[in-house]
């Protein structure tokens, strides 16, 4: 074929092409995103920040204080018991929701009429909100107009009418229970997903290895679900960290004062005693902890040497 | 080999017998009446188009499905209700199932630490099946670090350690690209001679099935259709469906009928047909098959079929011809480098009555 040739002009350069430049078509894209997150994150950050550098009452002027509210708020023992309280109340809640949402989740993982109910079922109360769920307990819980004491006088549990709310014991593990119930069903479904996601060869070639269904659970399962545990687990440790609602509404803090959250004394600084700046500064030391839990549990979770 | 032959000294390898199985899910009977005995020390495939069972089978053997009725026997013993790790098997899935948590050295000495063998041991073993496979230096590695052959090598190994006394292989190559598969076929071949071990391999490739079989197993829609050597399902299937199966360009399969002195009439044809022993009266349909590679073309005034080539494949060595006899029904021959043939040529072609193979309308073999 000596007519076709495949260069015109060899020694002319190639004609040079324009690079099509389509970053800003990535920004554009992400723009409203982007715009959420600074309306409705970073610029409240900044305000709080700003705010707890101040004496800031509802009406009036701000005052520029410096770090006087962090210096104050270091001494201010109702804080640290308030802290010291929702420590405790999220070791006990975490421990409760992630242990009773993998065994649910090691239930309902598998197809099935049956277990597609269960699910259902499992899953209904994280759909109710956890203001109405804990009207809803606080009724339950109601001493005389409620389900609880009266019931278990009448199968003869108790002698008399027993108040679960009067006393720091029994009101801390009805919230608990509370918010396990309601819960769990959440993170069920996200240690369900990362179950489903482990490829039954494995657990049937572990059986064929001669492994034990507590060594295969163990060795097999536990490992591989790591990523979504660590999911959950950060998110169970934050809204656990972040509990105001159930106490607020069910035990109105008491008895005594002692189920005051964290976010519970950040609410009566600022909404009760109005003093803004003060219960900005909380906030702000809030956040530093939940930051520094955070990346401590993802370290801990983190994938050793995969991908 | 030292290693193999170390390994070779403390196994017994022992044979398999399946008796009257059957297999239904939620009423749906898969496998029915399967019936097989298998020598120990054999490596017996089984083969067959998907959906047929073959997969099933395996996984009845293993003990990883239970068994609806019948009996599975490896050695002397029934474990048709043991547990998978009692049956004395290892199983090398399709997709490798190597757990990805764990290093090539920790997947393969799995089975030992769940037997809580001491750790010395453990690691003795895992050695002596790395130095078989060549894995020696890939054993801190995890498994996404390897290539797919060496995946493969590593499901083998984690077999091997365990020391059953059968193999079962899943489609273990299906997922390997041409080249390596071959590398693979050869390497499972190796292996089988140097351990010596019973070995079940389920496949839907009938090269594979040929090549590494010492006898073969051909299951369609849960039934064994023939068993055999390579040779004997290739030279004397029993029924059209192995004929058609084994054996590649497939065999082609013509309507024809019996006239006498056990000639066969193909269309206007008349051609000279095998001998049968107990041949059906004069005027029978039967069908006739004939492989590609018997269908010769020839020269001259002799006796044979007109065959118009619609389509070449050129394969070197070969032209696999594509084309219609002039009753119509499909053909396809093999011709040998060095014929010229140009599409749309009508070509005569002839078989030797050995290479012909006569079938009934119940598709059954008639000899």
């Amino acid at each position: 074929m000596p007519d076709v040739q495949s260069h015109p002009l060899p020694s002319a350069a190639p004609t040079p092409r324009r690079r099509r430049r389509r970053g800003w078509h990535g920004l554009l894209y992400t723009l409203p995103a982007l715009a959420l997150v600074v309306v409705f994150f970073l610029i409240p950050l900044g305000m709080t920040v700003w705010m707890s550098l101040h004496n800031w009452p509802l009406l009036g002027n701000a005052r520029w204080i410096g770090l006087a509210n962090y210096t104050r708020l270091w001494n201010d023992a109702s804080f640290w018991n308030a802290l010291l309280f929702t420590a405790q109340y999220t070791i006990v809640s975490t421990i409760g929701l992630l242990g009773l949402a993998l065994a649910l989740a090691l239930m309902v993982q598998h197809q099935g009429r049956a277990t597609g109910l269960y699910r259902t079922v499992w899953f209904l109360p994280v759909v109710t909100g956890f203001a109405s769920a804990s009207l809803l307990w606080a009724w339950l819980s109601n001493v005389d107009a409620g389900l609880f004491s009266p019931l278990a006088q009448r199968i003869g549990l108790t002698e008399g009418r027993f108040n679960l709310l009067a006393d720091f014991d029994t009101a801390f593990w009805s919230v608990t229970v509370m918010v396990v119930w309601k819960m769990a069903g959440f993170y069920m479904i996200i240690l369900m997903s990362g179950l489903q996601a482990i490829p039954g060869d494995y657990q049937e070639a572990a059986r064929i290895d001669g492994a034990s269904a507590l060594q295969r659970f163990l060795w097999i399962t536990v490992p591989l679900i790591r990523q979504p545990f660590a999911l959950a687990l950060i998110m169970c440790v934050a809204g656990s960290m972040l509990a105001f609602d159930q106490f607020y509404i069910i035990l109105n803090g008491g008895p005594r004062n002692q189920t005051v959250t964290a976010v519970y004394k950040i609410f009566n600084e600022s909404f009760v005693s109005f003093r803004l700046g003060y219960g900005a500064a909380l906030s702000v030391i809030l956040l530093l902890i939940l930051m520094v839990l955070s990346i401590i549990q993802l370290r801990l979770l983190r994938d050793r040497g995969e991908s | 080999m030292s290693h193999a032959e170390a390994i070779q000294s403390t196994h017994h390898t022992a044979g398999l017998r399946l008796n009257r199985l059957h297999k239904s899910f939620k009423g749906d009977e898969v496998l029915h009446d399967i019936n097989l005995d298998v020598e120990a020390g054999e490596f017996v495939v089984f083969v067959g188009p998907s959906g047929c069972g073959k997969s099933t089978l395996l996984r009845l053997i293993a003990g990883l499905e239970e068994t609806t009725a019948g009996d599975i026997f490896i050695g002397d013993d029934d474990v048709t209700e043991r547990d998978p790790s009692d049956r004395g098997i290892a199983m090398v899935f399709q997709t490798y199932a190597l757990y990805p948590h764990m290093s090539v050295a920790d997947n393969m000495g799995f089975g030992l630490r769940a037997a809580r063998h001491p750790k010395q041991e453990i690691a003795d073993k895992v050695n002596e099946a790395a130095q078989i496979l060549h894995l020696t230096d890939l054993l801190q590695r995890r498994p996404s670090q390897l290539s797919g052959g060496q995946r493969q090598r590593v499901a083998i190994g984690r077999a091997i350690v365990r020391d059953p006394d059968v193999f079962l292989f899943d489609e273990p190559l299906s997922n390997l690209d041409a080249e390596l598969r071959v590398e693979m076929r050869l390497e499972i071949a190796r292996l089988h001679r140097q351990l010596g071990n019973t070995m079940i391999y389920v496949t839907h490739d009938q090269t594979e099935a040929m090549t590494l079989a010492s006898r073969i197993v051909v299951l369609r829609a849960g039934c064994i259709e023939q068993v055999g050597t390579p040779a004997d399902l290739y030279s004397d299937p029993d029924n059209v469906f192995v004929a058609g199966f084994i054996g590649s360009p497939a065999m082609n399969f013509f309507d024809a009928e019996l006239v006498e002195n056990g000639r066969l009439r193909l269309g206007e044809h008349t051609i000279a047909g095998p001998r049968l022993d107990n041949p059906p009266s004069a005027g029978t349909g039967v069908t006739l098959g004939i492989r590609p590679v018997h269908l010769q073309p020839v020269q001259g005034d002799v006796a044979g079929l007109q065959f118009r080539v619609e389509f070449i494949e050129y394969l070197g060595d070969n032209s696999c011809l594509h084309g219609a006899l002039d009753n119509g029904a499909r053909c396809r021959i093999e011709a040998p480098r060095g014929i010229a043939i140009r599409l749309g040529e009508t070509l005569l072609v002839s078989a030797e009555v050995a290479d012909m193979r006569l079938f009934d309308q119940q598709e059954q073999r008639l000899r």
